[in-house]
């Protein structure tokens, strides 16, 4: 326990006496974690992307202007029945007048309401029926033209951006296969970048270690807070990159609320917000180990003393 | 307190460090081993203190024959030996007082132990109040005394100086010399290497010379003969 108590203290030491070495290191490992911490942020909005676009599909099924809301209702109710159904959306006259005069269409076709009395609406009831995955709405679309719902079905327009989801799915799978070797060859840069850093540290403090040896210190008393200083490096590292990350995250957050509209948003702030310990405690993890591997290689020749 | 029978070493198959050297140091002796550059006198002090393993031959120290000591054991022999150097070899990030304490926390000593015998060795060095100093605020003398401070805050039986004046003006190689008589006189066995003609002559005591790896001479109140 004594022992221990002094390796700790020696490490603390070691890290802060060796402030410029310490600031080296732990800037190298400060440009591996922001990197790894970047690659992380690039997949989720990849991903977030490619749900945002497949949010946008829908089937919109206009309704025939004699048909009541019960009716409506029902067959609401038998779409939401549908195991292939996600969602279904009824949308009123009124909605959709509005819909009408909100969407970004000229003053003139505006102006064509104007020939109705105000308590006139020329739209009908409308649904938005959306599926679980695209190969559904075929089964969707067939269930609306049944016989049993030609009295209420006027037309169906099925909003289809297939072939743009098709395409972001084929470059997704594009951009998996290749950032698996982008993240190896990454790896294998930062391992050896980081094992070079350390090797270079423990050298300029060899004569230390001799002398500690000299001095009758054992190899586990001189190695332990050499191990501990790479922890402290990781910790430092990855505690600097969260202190930078979070305030750029605020900062660049409003200019993603508005890349989609609807429910599907952007959101870095909260993803990193929520999943903050995985990603860095990981990291710190890795890190840690990565340094402990490469302290433990690198003071072993300046033991032998 | 030393025994070396038939020591022999070679870094090379043509170049001996140290031929056939027998020598025998009795507790309590002040022992001063001369010779020139390249004679074998740093050989003698790596092999005392477990830097250096020997070809053929035996080293008994305090009754322990470290010629075969396996590498965990080094860290038991050297705790039980001080030994100082011509490069002083401190720690540069640790105070005078981290640097002292350094050699007893290795050791295992509880830290009330380490505060208390601290504080009295470096009042024997004549370093009080230079506690929280780093070694580059102090004089080579200093930086010496501090290092013979640490060698001896364990209380070893057996203490090896490997040319501790060689980097010191003569004024503080006089001060060396005389904290080390200090010490011997106190019951420690010293064993002083140096080529300093003046430091040995002044001692008058048992001189061992070394040249070309042999013993060539070994008198009782010798003086330094090259």
């Amino acid at each position: 326990m004594r022992n221990l108590f002094r390796i700790f203290k020696f490490a603390i030491q070691g890290f802060f006496r060796n402030f410029w070495l310490s600031v080296v290191t732990v800037t190298m490992m400060l440009m591996a974690v922001l990197s790894v911490t970047l690659l992380i942020s690039f997949d989720y909005i990849k991903q977030t992307t490619i749900e945002g676009v497949e949010q946008k599909i829908d089937v919109l099924i206009s309704i025939k202007p004699e048909v009541s809301s019960d009716q409506v209702e029902n067959l609401a109710n038998d779409l939401d029945d549908l195991a292939e159904v996600k969602k279904v959306r009824i949308i009123t006259p009124d909605e959709n007048r509005e819909i009408f005069i909100q969407s970004n269409l000229d003053d003139k076709t505006r102006e064509a309401l104007d020939i109705f009395e105000e308590n006139e609406n020329p739209f009908n009831y409308s649904l938005t029926v959306q599926a679980y995955n695209l190969d559904q709405y075929s089964v969707i679309l067939n269930f609306v033209k049944d016989n049993k719902y030609n009295d209420l079905v006027e037309e169906t327009m099925h909003r289809d951006y297939s072939i743009f989801v098709s395409k972001i799915n084929d470059l997704s799978i594009l951009v998996n296969r290749y950032s698996w070797y982008i993240v190896l060859i990454f790896i294998l840069i930062s391992i050896i970048v980081i094992f070079n850093t350390i090797r270079i540290s423990i050298y300029s403090r060899r004569n230390e270690i001799s002398i500690m040896k000299l001095v009758g210190a054992s190899n586990w008393f001189v190695r332990t807070p050499f191990l501990l200083e790479g922890v402290f490096y990781a910790l430092a590292s990855v505690l600097i990159a969260m202190a930078i990350f979070y305030p750029v995250l605020n900062f660049i957050q409003p200019s993603l609320n508005s890349y989609f509209q609807g429910e599907q948003v952007i959101n870095l702030v909260s993803y990193f917000g929520e999943h903050w310990l995985w990603i860095f405690g990981l990291q710190f993890i890795v890190l840690s180990f990565l340094n402990i591997i490469s302290t433990a290689v690198a003071i072993r020749r300046y033991l032998k003393v | 307190m030393i025994k070396i029978n038939n020591l022999t070493k070679n870094y090379d198959k043509e170049v001996f460090a140290l031929r056939d050297v027998n020598l025998y140091v009795k507790p309590g002796e002040f022992i001063s081993v001369v010779g020139q550059s390249g004679s074998g006198k740093s050989t003698l002090v790596k092999l005392v203190i477990a830097e250096e393993k020997a070809d053929s031959g035996e080293i008994v120290i305090g009754g322990w024959n470290i010629t075969k000591i396996k590498n965990q054991e080094v860290p038991t022999l050297r705790r039980q030996l001080g030994v100082i150097f011509q490069d002083f070899k401190l720690l540069p990030k640790k105070t005078v007082l981290e640097n002292v304490a350094f050699a007893m926390e290795a050791c295992g000593f509880s830290s009330d132990e380490i505060k208390k015998t601290v504080g009295q060795i470096l009042s024997l060095v004549g370093l009080k109040g230079k506690e929280s100093r780093y070694p580059h605020q102090l004089s080579g003398g200093e930086q010496q005394r501090v290092a013979i401070a640490r060698s001896m805050v364990h209380k070893p039986k057996l203490l090896v100086a490997d040319e501790p004046t060689g980097n010191l003006d003569s004024i503080n190689t006089r001060e060396i010399v005389d904290l080390l008589r200090k010490i011997n006189r106190l019951g420690t066995t010293v064993v002083l290497v140096t080529h300093n003609r003046d430091v040995v002559n002044n001692l008058r005591e048992r001189v061992v010379t070394l040249d070309n790896g042999y013993i060539i001479s070994d008198q009782t109140q010798g003086r330094y003969l090259l």
